[in-house]
């Protein structure tokens, strides 16, 4: 554990964003990542969304304060994390991928990096910024979600040594099957629902009749 | 509106209120109201907010001594002051005097070329600025043109233009004059708008016709669909006006029922544009917020409009029986009234007038006027709005700050006291009250000359910190590559 949160491990995010392509080799190849850090870098990404809706100056946020609540907006993240994992592990096994589960969690929380640095400059930059200098805010953020899905692409891209048209359609194919598995996962929570339903009708009717 | 409250201070509110219920000499009068009076805030909450009007009375035909009225249509106040009622089924014109307790005459005939004729379903009344009545006679398909005792002068009717369908029928239900003696009639089935004649009678064409708006949707459907199925589908037509009104300008205010409920008023200028003004949030329909299923389910719908004074109109919903009043800026400004068969309540209500300070509404149901008179938080609000039309900013300030301590949550009464504060030079209590009125635009405004001021007092700090921060910049970087060099040397020697 003590290895895998070492300070060399944190200091690779950031060569990550530096240097996407290489450093997603070496994560493959080299085990130079660590998923507890990508895991911790998702949260840290959800806190930051969260407190950039919340704290943004008046005038660039038109979101409710009081609408923003970080724990439910915390565990949906994750699940869109995990369900994207999973779904693009599944997709990429059919499709010669080379990355294994690890690796896709590393490369998608790694891409998070640019998008914390981003949102919480704006958020601190927000509070300096009047109506006509907003566009500077938008910059900043748009940057941030930019170059996220940006290293997220190179990293599926590298992880599983593809070409770009083929990480395209893997991710394509990767959503296609996150909505499957939804789908899935309510089905069975409404089969699990029925038999329970049918066992306690089961044990109501002993309890009355014996 | 979904905040908890601590159990400590619902304790102490509950305390507050039984020692004010119990006061001898306390007026309650909210809680007598037979309505909900709220407002909409910038996120479109339903804020509870003091009444603006509250009921004063209500006057039918037994109160005066005459006969009661049969489903009246329509209300005008003259410039002299009196009120004419198109009591419709009785088909006669009622003029009662400035203070609505005594019948002054009763209009319902008159001599047209030395014979006797009369209404039959007079649904539309107006008198115009230099004291000429004029009813829309709905049944006999034209506008009568009287002078206020009841003397004939001239019939306007039968409209002929090549703009008009060949078998249209001219059945007028509302009629109103511009200071031009322009007769402005809304009649049944004229779907391209209001109908505009000049003073001598002639018709002059259609003016402000509301644009019918299809969804792609739609057109899809209609592509696809074959002749047949065409044909059955219903019309896309525009929605009529259903009341008019004419500001001190002589600008057109029409109301009309919008299924969206976006925009249920426009104002028209002599050219038939609408060029009514939007407030923030885009709306002039009446209710934001509304159920879908339901007797009251669905967006307001306006019936009657009437222009007061100083940019402020107001709109008669027939669907809950509110009373919408706007701003020439499009704010919502209070909202009273309501449905029901208490006091004060409407059945139908069907018209809409302002007398001196009051707010009279004809029902046509209960076939009674009903009156409303403004209130201390309404009179202020008036006030407040018709000083910053006026452009006297700074004098609405006590007004706001009066509006304030009826109603803290009041978001015109905040943002005007902020443009106050900035226009004072006081740009943090600016930046304090435009915040709490959402006024982004000001409120950016306020924070830039803040924002400078704070600049420009610690000049020197700032100055004087910037430049030791790039001195120590360079000594370390100096002192960096330095101990780099040697570090290198020795990594060379070794």
């Amino acid at each position: 554990m003590k290895e895998l949160f070492s300070k060399d491990k944190w200091k690779y995010a950031f060569y990550t964003v530096s240097h996407p392509m290489d450093a997603y080799y070496e994560i493959r190849h080299r085990e130079r990542g660590s998923v507890p850090v990508a895991i911790v870098l998702v949260m840290l990404f959800s806190f930051s969304f969260s407190i950039n809706r919340m704290a943004a100056s008046f005038i660039v946020n038109d979101v409710d304060p009081l609408s923003v609540n970080a724990l439910p907006e915390l565990i949906s993240v994750f699940l869109l994390y995990g369900l994207f994992c999973v779904g693009n592990w599944s997709i990429t096994c059919l499709m010669n991928g080379e990355g294994r589960l690890k690796d896709t969690a590393i490369a998608v929380g790694y891409a998070m990096t640019p998008m914390i640095v981003c949102f919480n400059i704006g958020t601190i930059f927000s509070q300096f910024v009047t109506e006509d200098e907003g566009a500077f805010y938008t910059i900043i953020v748009g940057l941030g979600i930019a170059y996220a899905v940006i290293m997220a692409l190179m990293g599926i891209m590298q992880i599983h040594n593809y070409t770009l048209g083929k990480t395209l359609i893997t991710i394509f194919l990767t959503f296609v099957a996150m909505f499957i598995i939804i789908f899935l996962a309510l089905l069975l929570f409404d089969l699990l629902n029925q038999l329970y339903n049918f066992v306690y009708s089961i044990y109501q009717e002993l309890i009355f009749r014996v | 509106m979904k905040k908890r409250f601590p159990f400590k201070r619902i304790m102490t509110s509950l305390l507050v209120g039984v020692v004010l219920a119990t006061s001898p000499g306390m007026t309650a009068q909210a809680e007598d109201l037979p309505y909900d009076t709220y407002n909409y805030d910038y996120r479109e909450n339903v804020v509870l907010t003091p009444a603006a009007y509250v009921p004063t009375g209500s006057i039918t035909g037994q109160d005066l001594g005459i006969d009661n009225f049969v489903e009246p249509q329509d209300l005008c106040v003259a410039p002299s002051g009196e009120v004419y009622v198109a009591d419709t089924k009785n088909n006669r014109i009622v003029v009662l005097d400035h203070s609505m307790t005594e019948v002054v005459r009763i209009i319902d005939s008159f001599v047209r070329d030395g014979e006797q004729d009369g209404f039959r379903m007079p649904q539309g009344v107006c008198v115009s600025e230099n004291e000429e009545l004029y009813v829309a006679d709905t049944d006999n398909k034209r506008i009568v043109k009287l002078t206020p005792e009841g003397e004939f002068i001239k019939i306007i009717d039968n409209p002929q233009s090549e703009i008009l369908e060949d078998d249209f029928e001219f059945t007028p239900l509302k009629v109103t004059v511009d200071y031009a003696d322009r007769v402005y009639v809304i009649a049944k089935n004229a779907f391209e708008g209001i109908l505009v004649f000049e003073s001598d009678g002639q018709f002059t064409g259609y003016f402000g016709t509301i644009q019918v708006k299809i969804t792609l949707w739609e057109k899809f459907w209609r592509k696809i669909a074959s002749k047949e199925e065409r044909s059955r589908q219903q019309l896309f037509i525009p929605t009529e006006f259903t009341g008019i009104d004419i500001d001190s300008d002589g600008f057109v205010y029409a109301s009309n029922i919008d299924s969206e409920g976006v925009q249920g008023v426009r104002r028209l200028n002599p050219k038939g544009e609408d060029v009514i003004i939007k407030g923030e949030s885009q709306n002039l329909g009446g209710d934001i917020f509304f159920g879908v299923y339901g007797d009251y389910a669905g967006p307001s719908e306006f019936i009657d409009v009437v222009y007061r004074e100083k940019g402020i109109y107001s709109l008669l919903d027939r669907k809950r029986g509110r009373i919408f009043t706007y701003d020439r800026e499009g704010n919502m400004l209070y909202v009273f009234g309501g449905l029901g068969s208490q006091r004060g309540t409407f059945n139908t209500p069907i018209a809409i007038e302002v007398v001196d300070d009051q707010i009279i509404v004809l029902d046509s149901f209960q076939g009674a006027i009903l009156s409303f008179g403004e209130t201390e938080y309404g009179s202020l609000i008036n006030d407040a709005v018709a000083l910053r039309y006026d452009g006297d900013e700074a004098l609405a300030i006590e007004k706001w700050e009066a509006v304030l301590k009826l109603d803290e949550n009041n978001e015109l009464a905040n943002t005007g006291m902020g443009k106050a504060y900035l226009t004072a030079g006081d740009n943090k209590a600016a930046m304090h009250y435009l915040k709490l009125g959402m006024n982004r635009k000001y409120y950016s405004i306020a924070f830039k000359r803040y924002r400078n001021e704070i600049l420009k007092e610690n000049l020197s700090l700032i100055m004087t910190v910037v430049i030791i921060l790039i001195a120590l910049l360079i000594v370390y970087n100096k002192f960096l590559k330095a101990r780099l060099k040697a570090k290198s040397k020795k990594g060379g020697l070794t």
